[in-house]
């Protein structure tokens, strides 16, 4: 499966990501627009917002890279907000940055705040003011998965960029021709597949791509396969001991195992516990799937607010514990009654 | 001089012989009885059960009587009673030897017989009573409380005989001489004081004067109020949850919550650990878990908005909402087995490993450019498949990715070793390769090799990836 005899490899999400705007092959409308920008040398602030894996970040770089060429870097800042997300990064790294000397040359210098939305509502007032006081010398690009979380008075001074989902038939021909430059053999219904476990999230459909491949072939058992072996088991042992044996203690040390073996944060495992209560291979009554969701939901709001993981996911499992009492009266699955 | 001061009193000052040992008249004359029987043949019970509360002379009152007869003691207690076969082993020994007229007989003494719990030693109980059966020697078991029923086939086969609690006089009295003995300073009101507390436990009344004595040089009233008050306030944790989870009044949990020096932070830890096994009525669980995850948003509240005023909430929450969520009866005063915190050991245990986690998931997001939640929870899930199905292919991700042994072996427990393997013989490779395309350029060292990649480098990694990836190269060389 290698490409010829290359001695090592990279994570193919990151060999093929596009290096320049005419590299992307989906958003056509928006590449059209930044490469007006190149064009010009100017720009307003940037906000990219849409689901993940729809080449905001890819966009962001190739803009910067088109602007500035391959030293791009040397212009540009980039922040990951969910890892700095604190007012004190805004006020320093961010600060520091844009108002440090404009480089010969470059029009303007570029800070690229990936995952915005995962900034506190203080340091969004604390970035604010400094994209007022800065802009003669420093654009940003804001990319956020939900623009709602990113507060008013921003949004309006930045130009809306909404990414939209990557359809099946873009993801399955990028897939196809990765393949083809790797010489990896593939069939449509293992590509297929792929689109159906990430749906138009590209950095997660290329990933699983990659581990398919690594086991010899993309087909739809393998995808299958990888996908299972990469979920962790425990997500939904969580969930069947809490709710059908009503074993508190048993399903906290599950969750334990997940966070502290597995590094799973709490919000991650209340999406993964969301995607299990609506799965169809647990047999939870209907009404209940809805009832945990929003149980779910109040938790996952804690969370983001700042509770401590394991206590608020314990309260989850007591409330599934409590949940499941009548599930485990009367006999667990209904067995056909003999005559 | 300096050695003896290093002895406990508790043990310094044990009675020696019959008459040292304070009070309990009776159950001498009992138990000494019963020893000479032994004399005299086989008496009709092998077993005496010394019961009574603590330090009330039970185990004193053996050692003396071994002491004065020149006879040896065969101890056991509580946690040696997990398996049944280290009391068979005793009674092996104790079976073999002949009878007390011999040079060197025995005492078998089985301390704290009523902490055997039924569930967890099973059998013990059972090889007790064989041991009581088959022994040529006296058994000796020891008790503060004898009656609970699963004893009952044991206080059967034995001799009772009570201890009782030690009266203030009598314990008074002992402290008095212990002082002078130490040529220590005594304030009678405080040995009065001290005496009073220890509610007839002469071990801690001795331990509680020695570590005033220690500590000021003098025992008097006032030095004795401040050490021990003190002691008094800072409960064992486990006494405070067990306290809050039982109290029946919003009061008495808030006021138990001040008995330490734990931090809310830390109380909130304990309580969560241990809740689950005092309240098992699932109503009541779901209950106290609604109060205390409110108390843990209020705690996240303090951190974010800084005000401390709202402790007091949270507290509240975490103690009384607890406490009084647990309406069932039945388990809210059921003594069960309390633990430390699972969550801190198992972080602490694994502290190396979720390190390494950290550097992988920031290598991955370097590269990637998502975050480090996005990395682990999406992409290392994923390299593990790689790494444990097809180890060639991640040699080559390793040395395109740089990534350190450690790493490897986090992605791959099975396949850690030969992938490391398959790195070095990469990197030997590609050192040969690069040597020659580059002609008479000096030999790169093999650690350079991930920057002779086939592909060349776009772009300069940014900031605080370099930075990243220096001291990734620099952890595999070590």
């Amino acid at each position: 499966m290698s490409s010829g005899s290359a001695l090592t490899e990279l994570l193919w999400a990151e060999k093929y990501r596009p290096r320049s705007l005419q590299e992307m092959v989906n958003q056509e409308d928006i590449v059209k627009r930044l490469q007006v920008f190149v064009k010009e040398r100017n720009m307003p602030h940037l906000l990219f917002a849409g689901p993940p894996g729809t080449g905001k970040t890819t966009a962001a770089h190739a803009l910067a890279h088109d602007l500035y060429g391959e030293d791009y870097r040397l212009y540009m800042l980039e922040l990951n907000a969910s890892d700095e997300r604190g007012i004190d990064v805004i006020r320093t790294k961010v600060k520091e940055f844009a108002r440090s000397k404009l480089p010969a040359k470059a029009p303007f210098k570029l800070i690229l705040l990936d995952e915005a939305d995962n900034m506190t509502a203080d340091a969004q007032q604390a970035l604010r003011r400094l994209m007022e006081m800065y802009v003669d010398v420093t654009r940003f690009v804001l990319i956020a998965n939900y623009p709602s979380k990113i507060i008013e008075p921003i949004q309006s001074r930045c130009a809306v960029f909404r990414f939209a989902s990557l359809k099946r038939e873009d993801v399955v021909a990028r897939l196809k021709w990765i393949c083809q430059r790797e010489g990896v053999t593939c069939d449509d219904g293992g590509l297929e597949s792929i689109y159906e476990v990430s749906g138009g999230d590209m950095r997660r459909a290329i990933n699983v791509l990659q581990a398919a491949a690594a086991l010899g072939e993309v087909s739809v058992s393998n995808v299958y396969k990888v996908v299972g072996l990469a979920t962790p088991a425990e997500v939904r042992a969580l969930l069947k001991t809490a709710l059908f044996e009503g074993d508190f203690l048993k399903s906290r040390d599950a969750l334990r195992k997940l966070m502290v073996t597995y590094g799973l944060s709490g919000v991650d495992i209340v999406k993964q516990l969301h995607r299990e209560v609506f799965s169809s291979e647990v047999a939870i009554p209907e009404d209940m799937r809805v009832e945990i969701a929003d149980y779910l939901g109040e938790i996952q709001y804690r969370l983001v607010e700042g509770a401590d993981d394991e206590i608020q996911l314990s309260a989850l499992l007591a409330k599934l514990v409590l949940l499941g009492r009548p599930l485990r009266q009367q006999p667990q699955p209904p067995k056909p009654v003999k005559r | 001089m300096s050695l003896a001061r290093k002895i406990p009193w508790t043990v310094k000052y044990r009675p020696r012989r019959v008459d040292e040992v304070a009070d309990q008249e009776e159950a001498k004359e009992l138990f000494i009885k019963w020893i000479d029987s032994w004399l005299r043949g086989r008496p009709e019970k092998r077993a005496a059960l010394l019961y009574g509360p603590p330090g009330s002379g039970k185990n004193s009152l053996v050692e003396a009587v071994a002491n004065e007869r020149g006879l040896e003691l065969l101890e056991m207690n509580a946690s040696d009673y997990r398996r049944s076969s280290d009391i068979e082993r005793v009674a092996k020994l104790s079976a073999r030897g002949g009878s007390l007229t011999r040079a060197r007989g025995k005492i078998v003494v089985l301390d704290e017989v009523d902490g055997i719990s039924t569930a967890a030693d099973l059998g013990a109980l059972e090889s007790i009573l064989d041991l009581v059966r088959s022994s040529s020697h006296p058994v000796v078991l020891i008790a503060n409380d004898p009656w609970d029923p699963k004893l009952r086939d044991l206080r059967d086969a034995c001799l009772m005989i009570e201890f009782r609690r030690l009266t203030k006089t009598v314990v008074k009295r002992v402290l008095g001489a212990i002082c002078s003995s130490e040529k220590l300073v005594c304030e009678d009101d405080a040995l009065d004081f001290i005496a009073e507390r220890s509610e007839g436990d002469l071990r801690s009344a001795i331990n509680d004067l020695e570590a005033v004595g220690e500590g000021f040089g003098r025992v008097t009233l006032s030095s004795a109020k401040a050490l021990l008050r003190a002691r008094d306030r800072d409960l064992n944790i486990f006494e405070v949850v067990r306290k809050i989870l039982m109290s029946k009044y919003a009061w008495q949990a808030r006021e138990a919550s001040t008995q330490t020096d734990a931090s809310p932070d830390e109380l909130l830890r304990w309580i969560h650990e241990n809740l689950p096994r005092q309240a098992q009525d699932p109503e009541d669980l779901w209950r106290a878990y609604e109060a205390l995850s409110r108390a843990d948003v209020y705690l996240s509240r303090i951190v974010k908005s800084g005000s401390w005023d709202l402790l007091a909430y949270a507290v509240d929450l975490m103690t009384a909402g607890v406490a009084l969520s647990i309406k069932n009866y039945q388990y809210k005063f059921k003594w069960v087995k309390y633990s430390f915190p699972e969550t801190l050991r198992l972080v602490a245990r694994t502290r190396e490993a979720r390190q390494v986690r950290e550097d992988l998931a920031k290598l991955i997001a370097s590269h990637l450019k998502c975050s480090t939640s996005t990395a682990k929870s999406e992409v290392i899930p994923l390299m593990k498949v790689i790494f444990d199905s097809n180890p060639r292919y991640s040699a080559r991700l390793a040395l395109g990715l740089n990534m350190s042994e450690s790493m490897v072996r986090y992605l791959s427990e099975r396949n850690g070793d030969a992938i490391v393997k398959l790195v070095e013989e990469l990197r030997r490779e590609l050192a040969k390769t690069g040597a020659e395309r580059r002609g008479s350029a000096t030999v790169p060292g093999a650690q350079q090799a991930p920057v002779l990649s086939k592909k060349p480098a776009r772009g300069k990694p940014g900031g605080s990836a370099s930075r990243g990836l220096d001291s990734f190269s620099k952890s595999s060389r070590g």
